[in-house]
């Protein structure tokens, strides 16, 4: 029984149909009715069908020929010959494929080997080809040879030797004449590649990895191109850079790439000697100069690194020119570039390029524009204000106030003035000594009362964490409020210390909105003319998004602002702080006006109850822009409670209407 | 900004069956107008274009896809809110961006000559990339199709001159619904037996008059001496191209004969200034001024010509090598014995001694000059006994193909030829002048096709006789994106010398790369204006041209024979063309002469008027049983059952069909 199924399943296989017979049949009903394109097509199923079939291939092959396809043609062929080795035919088809498709070395080749080891016939046809293919070779060969000997030794004659001895497998001499036509045409980089070709397949390969990486740097792009394809596909490393300088020794960009490679390897005394040949080299080329002239300026050689840095602000590189001029706290120097072709032109484009990243909030793309701008228009100062501006969003402010400080000489008012505000305003947040003053005076409804709150105060950028700072405070009200010392007292003397406080304080620099800071001083209360000590410090936070009030155009905003406060004059109490607003500005013409909602908390450690209450409550807050910007407005209206109503005078809750404007700036 | 576009969309639908045109929505339009021109493309208002060219940072509106959907192909370069919305979106990384792979020719290097720092952008769910970064595989062109519309987005612009960048810009904007508006068939393209021996002629014509090839110069010197296999493929492929409406030329690049006949005749070898044979690439030059060598070369071309049906005969660069001239000796022709002799009987020295003891410039010079006559000479002798030939076969159109010297002023020195000199023969034997574009200007741009011309101009040129020759054939030169021209800057090429010559040919139909063939009729269509009057679209070309129109026409308000179901074929000047509700007729299909007018006749009969260099072909629809030719009644000559043979020159004929 067994037995009997095994035969059955045998039986069953040997009848199982062709994969290919239905494609292969309806590709020979298309080629007989020359239906090429249905055919080949077809033929594929074929192969996919069955893959090692040598005949398949061969028929696919010969209906690529029909249509002209013979490279295609050519690589079935060479499918043909790995499945069906001894097949003489098929492999002089092949040759014969490779010969017409330009593969002239492999045709040879094939010629060579079947010559020698095919049948009669096959060897017949074979030494024939090959005599027609290496005959020729041979004499042009020669004949080449003989120019060059008869004194018709240039480019031309190497290279047409070089190229006839690769065909011929005649490596050593193509790889000798490629070189030598190069030597005579240096600039022809592809036949470096050829060169680089020629001693990979003699297995040179340190030479062939030298010749390739000298083509695929500098020069020729498409010769590089073919170079990296030879090339292995890891980066190379020094010893192979050097080996391809000791090559093509005038080869400049790869000697700088070489020179940088050391100098992130902090290899900087080889990198400066390969600078070093640059600059003895190619006087023209000033990045080398520059960067060598830097280096020995970063180590205190002037005398060596004036020489280059002067050749730098000699040459034609403008913005390399300024950067040695920055370096070296010279003036920049603002000329238009004489050998620009139609500056303006590029330049207006630029312009727009970046006025349109601008809009579409690509700051970088701007960025990059606007340096082409000013490359190509050097004294277009609308452009520095620009580049103010994008650098200043980029929150690269240093440099942002470089160009601000350009433009601001421009001859143009609109933008001199508009460079001179924004130039202040950087300089005094980037110097040595920055002064600021701030004013918020306010009438509130609940204790009908006008306060002011104000701050002098002088800070001074040292290279630390921290940095000091002197204060003058003024806290105070019309109502004259007397301190009774009482913290529970029902005057609002939380709100009006009726004093001037001078301090001096240790503050860090502002980081995402957070800033501590603390200081010590005296409190001279301006009715009493009673003087105490003083001693307050904290933490503040400030994040807002959306549309500022001086921004263009509407939309949602919120604000948040945090502190945590530690006053010793309230017996030594900590209190925190925490108001936020949501609302939405509208900041088109004349007015720009802000409406929100205002949600405060105030809480203190203490447990005071007029410190720890909690309020809401719509605002306003609106800047008419014939103003200062740095001058608003402010109308609020808030419900608010107490939290805490243990010795607490008053009802629970409360309403409070208060208005006042802010003014603040600094210099 | 809304309202605007909403105001560009409504006018848009309305224009949706007009023919394809642009628009750049941009205030410096770059190289846009050449390319899209360069397919006969016509700018027009944003508010009727269909193919609308925005550039980075193009503002997004919900308009847009409203106006993608109902047919307009909008470009998007680089990066821009627009293209965001599209779903071409900026990613983080960044590559290094020096040559692309495109899908339309995938194997063809494309090589930028200067690499860019680009952002790697996400390409939307159901684009199709049509070209990578080679290296990194980042997405550098890609289309979208949107309804009766789609979006094409390039990474960046495409360059100044317009194909520095992507080759194949058209075929995608094509593969994404564009058709052009305009197609020829008057090319001509030079045919090199040595590369398609393999091949079905039959197959080849189909393809190369769907590629607007008029006639096809095919390669004489393989067919030089007798051969049974050869003789034969040559027959078949001469009546295949006749069969399709394809005037086949005999090809001579004399000096170069045969390679029988080099090997048969060492002893008229033309040599170099070393003293070798001259075997310069691949020519292998003989010494036509030995009088045995060129007696029996005339013999061989009279037996040539006369042993196939050839509508005419190029004889192509007639003169000496090389192009790197006196200064490369081992490449320097011609100095046979003839020739040193004839020149020491004249001026008493022998020419060698210029490239050895006597180098001095007037020395040199007077070898120079003498040698550019003794070209000059060698071609004059060669038209006559073309002439004398024609006496006998008088349907042959005679094609002098002569390398420009005006433009590139260094060809007379370098291998003797001279234009100016030659010119002043076309008066007395009738041929046409093809300027072959010198390899040392193949590298410049297409403008150069216009300069080329008014040089030629100058010199009194009749300029309904001439032709340039463009090589498309991989450049020595240092050149990008590729080494051949394709895509684009083929296209820019054609266009501007069709605009320019009467006659542009291809150096050569198997050069030409597949991806170009469809475009090609279109880039060579020499189309001044377009205009919709009413029904009527009136279209002025220069030489005639194919309008993409369905169904039955009337051109000029009569009913017109000349058509395809998918094209009506105008001649040159200003016509306008119109629906027509008349019943169907027969129909010329395709003619390959210069159509100056056609109609129906009495009974249903085509007359046409036209004018040809060489025999005209006309296919038609259905077999034609009776011709008069000029009021002659004559037996229809057929090439096959509905291709008719009609006679060169100007002729009025009138066909009767089954």
């Amino acid at each position: 029984m067994r037995a009997g199924l095994f035969l059955l399943a045998c039986g069953l296989l040997a009848q199982s149909p062709d994969p290919a017979y239905e494609p292969l049949a309806k590709a020979y009903e298309a080629l007989r009715s020359r239906h090429y394109d249905a055919a080949v097509s077809l033929f594929l199923k074929a192969i996919e069908a069955a893959p090692e079939r040598a005949a398949v291939r061969r028929d696919m092959a010969y209906t690529y020929l029909k249509i002209g396809e013979n490279e295609l043609a050519r690589e079935q062929f060479r499918e043909a010959v790995r499945l069906e080795p001894s097949n003489h035919h098929t492999a002089l088809e092949y040759a014969f494929l490779c010969f017409e498709t330009g593969e002239k070395v492999q045709a040879r080749r094939i010629f060579d080997r079947v010559r020698r080891e095919g049948d009669p016939e096959s060897r017949a046809t074979a030494e024939q080809a090959f005599q027609n293919i290496d005959g020729p070779l041979a004499a042009g060969i020669a004949r080449w040879q003989e120019a060059i000997r008869l004194g018709g030794g240039n480019f031309s004659a190497h290279y047409e030797l070089a190229t006839l001895a690769e065909q011929r497998d005649e490596l050593e001499l193509a790889a000798r004449h490629y070189e030598a036509a190069w030597r005579l045409l240096p600039d022809r980089r592809s036949v470096l590649v050829d060169l680089g070709r020629v001693w990979k397949a003699l297995n040179r390969v340190e030479q062939a990895n030298a010749a390739l990486l000298a083509a695929s740097r500098g020069g020729q792009a498409r010769a590089a191109e073919k170079a990296r394809e030879l090339l292995p596909a890891r980066y190379p490393y020094v010893p192979e850079f050097l080996a391809a300088l000791e090559l093509d020794v005038r080869n400049i960009e790869l000697r700088r790439e070489l020179a940088y490679l050391l100098l992130r390897m902090k290899r900087q005394k080889e990198a400066e000697e390969e600078f070093r040949i640059i600059t003895r080299m190619d006087e023209s080329d000033l990045l080398s100069a520059a960067q060598l002239g830097f280096l020995y300026l970063g180590r205190g050689d002037r005398i060596n690194a004036m020489p280059l840095l002067e050749r730098v602000l000699r040459g034609d590189d403008i913005e390399l020119a300024n950067r040695v001029r920055a370096v070296l706290r010279l003036p920049q120097q603002l000329q238009r570039r004489a050998a620009a072709a139609s500056p303006a032109a590029a330049s207006l484009d630029a312009k727009q390029m970046a006025e349109r990243s601008m809009r579409a909030g690509y700051m970088k793309d701007a960025l990059k524009y606007l340096q082409l701008a000013h490359e190509a228009d050097p004294v277009d100062t609308n452009v520095m204000l620009k580049l103010g501006w994008t650098y200043n969003i980029l929150k690269q402010d240093s440099m942002a106030a470089r160009w601000f400080d350009l433009a601001r000489r421009s001859t143009d008012p609109g933008v001199a003035s508009e460079a001179q505000r924004a130039w202040r305003s950087l300089r005094s947040s980037l110097g040595r000594v920055r002064t600021s003053v701030w004013a918020f005076p306010f009438y509130s409804s609940r204790w009908r009362d006008l306060f002011s709150y104000g701050q002098f105060r002088t800070d001074f950028r040292v290279p630390f964490p921290v940095q000091p700072y002197f204060s003058a405070r003024f806290i105070g009200d019309v109502r004259r409020t007397m301190d009774s010392g009482s913290l529970g007292s029902s005057q609002p003397q939380y709100l009006s210390e009726s004093a001037v406080i001078a301090a001096v304080g240790l503050t860090t620099p502002v980081w995402k909105g957070l800033r501590g800071w603390g200081e010590a001083g005296t409190s001279i209360n301006y009715l009493t003319h009673h003087v105490t000590p003083d001693y307050r410090g904290g933490v503040a936070y400030f994040r807002g998004f959306g549309r500022g009030l001086a921004s263009e155009g509407s939309g949602w905003f919120t604000e948040t602002a945090a502190d945590g406060l530690f006053v010793s004059r309230f017996g030594d109490d900590v209190l925190f702080y925490w108001q936020n607003r949501l609302g939405f500005g509208q900041g088109a013409g004349p007015l720009r006006l802000q409406f929100y909602i205002n949600a405060n908390l105030t809480a203190d450690v203490r447990r005071q109850y007029w410190a720890n209450f909690v309020e809401s409550g719509p605002g306003v807050r609106f800047w008419p822009s014939a103003l200062p910007s740095s001058l608003y407005f402010t109308v609020n209206f808030l419900r608010g409670a107490y939290t805490l109503n243990r010795g607490n005078p008053r009802r629970p809750n409360f309403f409070d209407f208060r208005a006042g404007m802010g003014y603040a700036f600094s210099y | 900004m809304r309202s605007a576009i909403s105001l560009l969309l409504l006018p848009a639908l309305a224009a949706a069956a007009g023919l394809p045109s642009y628009s750049v929505l941009s205030e410096e339009p770059g190289a846009w107008p050449q390319i899209l021109e360069s397919i006969g493309l016509q700018r027009k208002p944003a508010s009727v274009a269909r193919v609308l060219v925005l550039g980075e940072g193009a503002l997004a509106a919900p308009e847009w896809s409203t106006r993608v959907q109902d047919g307009a192909l909008l470009i998007l370069e680089g990066e821009s809110p627009l293209a965001e919305m599209f779903g071409f979106r900026r990613g983080d990384a960044n590559v290094r961006a020096g040559s692309l792979t495109d899908v339309h020719d995938a194997k063809l290097p494309v090589v930028w000559e200067r690499a860019l720092e680009l952002p790697v952008c996400h390409v939307p769910d159901g684009a199709q990339v049509f070209a990578r970064e080679r290296w990194s595989g980042a997405p550098l062109m890609a289309g979208l199709r949107r309804g009766a519309g789609a979006v094409l987005w390039l990474a960046v612009s495409p360059g100044n001159r317009g194909y520095e960048r992507f080759p194949y810009l058209l075929q995608a904007l094509t593969a994404l619904g564009l058709e052009p508006p305009f197609h020829s068939g008057r090319l001509w393209a030079f045919f090199d037996y040595a590369y398609r021996m393999r091949v079905d002629p039959l197959y080849f014509a189909g393809l190369w008059r769907k590629a607007g090839i008029a006639a096809l110069h095919v390669s004489a010197w393989h067919f030089f001496e007798r051969d049974e296999a050869r003789d034969r493929y040559l027959a078949e492929l001469i009546q295949a191209c006749h069969g399709r409406g394809i005037q086949v030329y005999c090809w001579l690049e004399l000096p170069h004969v045969s390679e029988k006949f080099w090997e048969s005749h060492p002893e008229w070898r033309e040599k170099t200034a070393v003293g070798q044979d001259a075997h310069l690439d691949w020519r292998k030059l003989m010494n036509l001024q030995n009088h045995a060598c060129a007696r029996a070369v005339s013999a061989g071309v009279r037996e040539l010509i006369f042993r196939f049906d050839w509508d005419g005969i190029n004889l192509a660069e007639l003169y000496f090598e090389s192009l790197e001239g006196i200064d490369n000796p081992s490449r320097f022709t011609p100095l046979n014995d003839d020739v040193r002799e004839e020149f020491r009987r004249r001026h008493g020295f022998d020419p060698l001694e210029i490239f050895g003891a006597r180098k001095d410039t007037a020395s040199r010079r007077l070898f120079l000059n003498f040698r550019a006559e003794l070209a000059r000479r060698m071609q004059e002798e060669w038209l006559g006994e073309i002439e004398g030939i024609r006496r006998d076969k008088p349907q042959l159109d005679v094609v002098l193909t002569h390398v420009d010297d005006r433009f590139d002023e260094g060809m007379r020195e370098a291998i003797g030829a001279d234009a100016a000199a030659v010119l002043p023969l076309m008066a007395r034997i009738p041929f046409t002048f093809m300027v072959e574009d010198p390899a040392t200007v193949w590298h410049l741009g297409p403008q150069r096709y216009l300069e080329i011309a008014r040089r030629y101009e100058a010199l009194e040129a009749r300029k309904d006789r001439l032709a340039i020759d463009i090589n498309i054939v991989e450049r020595y030169q240092d050149v990008y994106p590729t080494k051949q021209q394709t895509g684009v800057e083929l296209f820019q090429l054609v266009h501007m010398a069709s605009g320019a010559f009467e006659r542009v040919a291809l150096y050569f139909e198997n050069s030409l790369r597949k991806a170009d063939l469809a475009l090609l009729p279109s880039a060579a269509a020499a189309v001044g204006r377009v205009e919709r009057i009413g029904p009527k679209l009136v279209v002025e070309s220069a030489y005639g041209v194919g309008v993409p129109w369905d169904g039955p026409a009337m051109v000029d308000g009569r009913p017109w024979p000349v058509r395809t179901d998918r094209l009506v074929w105008l001649p040159a000047g200003a016509h306008s063309i119109e629906a027509s509700a008349a019943m169907d007729g027969p129909r010329v299909l395709d003619f390959n002469g210069d159509l100056q007018s056609a109609r129906y006749g009495r009974d249903g009969r085509i007359e046409l008027a036209y004018r040809s260099q060489a025999r005209a072909f006309a296919v038609l629809d259905r077999r034609p049983v009776s011709l008069e030719l000029d009021g002659v009644d004559m037996q229809p000559d057929l090439c096959s059952p509905q291709v008719l043979v009609l006679p060169r020159g100007q002729h009025l004929v009138t066909i009767r069909t089954e």
